[in-house]
């Protein structure tokens, strides 16, 4: 597969130069052709996501969920959902700082879109395999706290202020213990690279070795991605409206539609770290690596509606003195016994 | 306490203010002046020992002139209850408020100037309740009338006659 | 209706307001409020220094309509009052007309009152539960608890034709007797009930992030809850054990035998954790009832104009929600002179100021949710 696709892009390039003309033009269209392959990738999945959230939580409710649109089982509701968002007045609050308030959905959505380079479909399958992959991960989708105080500040409104800062709040502090949870792997690789640490998995899944890793990436993976039980920047029960409640139409598809991409990341990072990447047995690797991501997918489904939702100060209780001790006791054992071992 | 037993201490301390007195159903009944109603409500709180106010009402005996208010006390502790009834003259609608010994009748009294117009001395937030702050009138008295008001054929008040304005 | 913030003004000018101390207005239209009250709350940060309910947004005129109908013409009335809990609201009516006109009800009555009262309240903490669910965050369980209402209703509509405001009970006994069969369905729907009660628990009691959220809020001492005269699971929860049904029995409750839950510390918690139990003892007391139901009329032979005797009378029972009286005043004629309601949830809704202040905003919610207020009761 990497040798395909080295070919491909070698004789692309030759073409050009064949022409005359320079480089950085086919350098660019190839660049655009992956993100729209990457856009397209997070479209679909995100509506094929939407569409599964709903059944699933119908089925934990005793109900049905969508069933009618498009005929078996409401396939298509996303897409009507989808069509509906789109066809939706734009609307911009008077007061509201309009740069800021239009750049805001867009900086959320290009931090959970750059993310995707590092993520390894499969052998090879793999937009850029950086060699500081898992560090470029947590540093970009960092980036969405910018994009969410951006949507807070420029609604002028009060409250969304405040549900900005409170979401910004919480997806700093639980950032902490997801790096120190992903360094223990890392310390067991040797490497930041993601193919590297698929690659390290050929005899044991990490989710073996770093039990407790896993489980607080996970936790910290639900927090950041602000899902039940930690949704409180999105609680419409609660005193405070989110930071999005003056977005709707397009940009607020925009917001959804980066939720549910990030979604898809930090599954497919745990998949990557934890559970082995796209190695398994019989079928086709890309399908293993789908496959366990929308398992992870399913569990965090399955947690937002099963658990009720978590105070706000008692979530920066569980960030800071339950979850970063953990962490770092378990970057402590791992560090000691990789030092024993070697 | 039995029933009588809580009419004689009540007509022991306090003969003067009571107009009538009875037991019926087993329970005690009381219809008394209103000067001393604060008094009287201590005593039966603190020394007859019925400390839960069940409810407080206001009625308006449009044909003796005069309003009452109605309180239903009871205990938690014993069997004892009691129906204590305070009359005041319609023209001046004036109790002492009972809110120093229940918290419970703050709500109550608010609700008893609000629809019937009767006011409370000493109590500490004395407006509206269920009504908007800026109506006029108390509806629950029998000669209120609403600009709005049409009546049933069978009733012989005029329909449409404005009394007084209800909104500002 | 500009002048309708003039105590809001007011009381800004009287509380000395430091800077970080801001008022913040919960309702009218909220989906947490759980109908039309508007509350206006203090906040110092995070924190709750006051809080002032407003209501009467659902006030209509229910006592003044009650003046100029026939006692039988107000039972429809009385429904819809606490629409969640009618059957009780009709009890509560026919019991104080039945004591002030001296009239006995037949024996089938008395026990079919009982059952249907206590499939009520079922129904009626099933809702309860759901919302609360909802306000923490939980629509799995809003969602399971409705499934179990509805089967209710379907029983309750065999009974009555209505699915919501029944209007059943008549001043004698009830409107009908039940259809056939309708007491094996009874007992179907317990048969699929009881074992539904430990799948809440394992969503709900047994939740730790579900007990974290409301044990230690909004506790409400023991003498303040008499001083405020709070009564059902809100005086319960405070540890006072007071349950009309078992210390001042109407109809046959003294025949049937259950427990009342009593709480510790009164906070959320424990209110929660009443209710819960309670539904636990209404089923017990619906299986005694379905045993020991005698044949017979459910309707006393009555006057068609039914008069009452001059006096009055303070009647209560223990609905869902609390005390639910009815005092009223006769004056010889086929119209009560005055009638009033006495409202489980206006009078618990006035402890609010005192079990709010010195919790977090976040709170609020929940606390508010542990009173389970119904506005229309609130503000007839």
């Amino acid at each position: 597969m990497p040798q395909i696709r080295e070919e491909l892009v070698a004789r692309f390039y030759a073409l050009f130069e064949g022409w005359g003309i320079p480089w950085i033009v086919p350098r660019l269209v190839v660049m655009l052709v992956v993100v729209s392959i990457i856009i397209l990738f997070i479209s679909v999945s995100a509506m094929f996501l939407i569409w599964w959230e709903r059944k699933i939580s119908a089925h934990i409710q005793a109900r049905f969920g969508p069933m009618r649109v498009g005929g078996w089982h409401g396939w298509a509701q996303s897409i009507a959902d989808g069509v509906k968002l789109l066809l939706k007045e734009d609307i911009i609050p008077t007061q509201a700082d309009r740069p800021v308030f239009i750049l805001a959905p867009m900086v959320v959505f290009a931090a959970a879109l750059a993310a995707y380079v590092v993520i390894p479909f499969g052998p090879g399958l793999i937009v850029e395999d950086l060699n500081i992959g898992i560090l470029y991960f947590i540093a970009i989708s960092s980036l969405t706290v910018l994009g969410i105080i951006m949507a807070g500040w420029g609604s002028n409104n009060k409250y969304a202020a405040l549900g900005a800062l409170r979401s910004a709040a919480q997806a700093v502090s639980y950032e902490v213990p997801l790096v120190v949870s992903l360094i223990g792997p890392v310390l067991l690789v040797g490497s930041l690279s993601t193919t590297k640490i698929v690659e390290a998995q050929r005899y044991l899944w990490f989710i073996v070795l770093q039990p407790l890793a896993f489980l607080t990436y996970f936790t910290c993976a639900v927090a950041e991605t602000n899902r039940l039980p930690f949704d409180i920047p999105e609680a419409e029960s609660e005193l405070v409206a989110g930071f999005h409640v003056e977005y709707s139409g397009m940009r607020f598809a925009i917001f959804f539609l980066a939720e549910y991409a990030n979604m898809f990341t930090v599954c497919a990072i745990a998949t990557t770290v934890f559970l082995g990447g796209w190695r398994g047995p019989l079928l086709p690797p890309w399908l293993w690596f789908l496959l366990k991501t929308y398992f992870l997918l399913f569990v965090m489904i399955w947690l937002r509606w099963t658990l009720a939702r978590v105070r706000v100060d008692q979530l920066m209780n569980v960030a800071w003195k339950i979850l970063l001790p953990l962490a770092f006791a378990n970057l402590g054992i791992t560090g000691l016994l990789v030092w024993v071992f070697s | 306490m039995t029933a009588e037993e809580i009419l004689q201490q009540i007509r022991a301390r306090f003969g003067s203010e009571i107009r009538t007195s009875e037991v019926r159903r087993g329970e005690a009944t009381l219809t008394i002046k209103a000067d001393q109603n604060f008094e009287i409500c201590r005593f039966i709180k603190e020394e007859l020992g019925l400390e839960y106010l069940n409810c407080l009402s206001g009625v308006d005996w449009v044909g003796e002139n005069e309003m009452e208010v109605a309180y239903a006390i009871s205990s938690l502790r014993q069997p004892g209850k009691i129906i204590l009834r305070a009359r005041v003259p319609r023209d001046e609608p004036v109790l002492r408020s009972v809110v120093p010994l229940w918290g419970t009748a703050n709500w109550h009294e608010r609700e008893a100037f609000d629809l019937l117009g009767i006011r409370f001395e000493n109590h500490p937030d004395l407006r509206r309740i269920l009504l908007p702050e800026d109506w006029i009138g108390h509806p629950l008295r029998k000669d209120y009338q609403d600009e709005r008001f049409v009546p049933y054929p069978w009733d012989d008040r005029k329909p449409g006659t404005v009394v007084r304005p209800t909104t500002a | 209706m500009t002048t309708v913030n003039l105590h809001l003004q007011q009381v800004k000018e009287q509380t000395a307001e430091s800077m970080e101390e801001m008022w913040v207005n919960m309702g009218p239209q909220h989906p947490s409020t759980h109908g039309v009250l508007r509350l206006l709350i203090k906040l110092d940060g995070e924190v709750v220094r006051e809080c002032i309910p407003y209501m009467g947004y659902m006030h209509r005129c229910h006592e003044k309509i009650g003046e100029n109908r026939a006692y039988v013409q107000i039972i429809p009335y009385t429904d819809r009052l606490d629409y969640l809990a009618s059957m009780y609201n009709n009890w509560a009516y026919c019991l104080a007309c039945e004591r002030l006109m001296g009239i006995q009800i037949p024996e089938r009555a008395e026990y079919l009152r009982v059952l249907i009262g206590e499939l009520q309240r079922i129904a009626s903490h099933l809702i309860w539960l759901g919302t609360f669910g909802l306000d923490l965050g939980n629509f799995t369980l809003f969602m399971w608890c409705f499934r179990e209402r509805e089967m209710i209703l379907d029983l309750f509509e065999a009974v009555s034709g209505q699915r919501l405001n029944y209007s059943f009970m008549r001043i004698g006994g009830l409107a009908l007797d039940v259809p056939e069969g309708w007491l094996g369905d009874v007992k179907a729907f317990l048969q699929w009930f009881k074992p539904r009660l430990p799948e809440y628990d394992r969503l709900s009691t047994d939740n730790i992030i579900w007990q974290k959220r409301i044990q230690g809020v909004g506790i409400l001492t023991p003498e303040d809850a008499v001083s405020y005269a709070c009564s059902g699971p809100v005086l319960r929860g405070s540890g006072i054990r007071w349950d009309l049904r078992k210390n001042d029995p109407y109809g046959i409750y003294d025949r049937f035998e259950f427990d009342i839950p009593v709480g510790t510390s009164g906070d959320v918690w424990d209110r929660f954790w009443v209710r819960r139990q309670e539904m636990d003892q209404s089923v017990r007391i619906v299986e005694q009832a379905l045993t020991e139901i005698p044949p017979g009329p459910v309707l006393a032979p009555v006057a068609k104009k039914l008069r009452a005797p001059v006096g009055d009378i303070y009647s209560r029972v223990e609905s869902p929600r609390g005390e639910l009286g009815d005092y009223i005043v006769a004056d010889g004629s086929e119209k009560p002179y005055r009638y009033k309601v006495r409202a489980p949830t206006f009078v618990n809704l006035s402890a609010l100021p005192v079990m709010l202040p010195g919790y977090l905003v976040a709170d609020a919610v929940a606390v508010l949710g542990s009173v389970d207020i119904v506005l229309c009761e609130v503000d007839r």
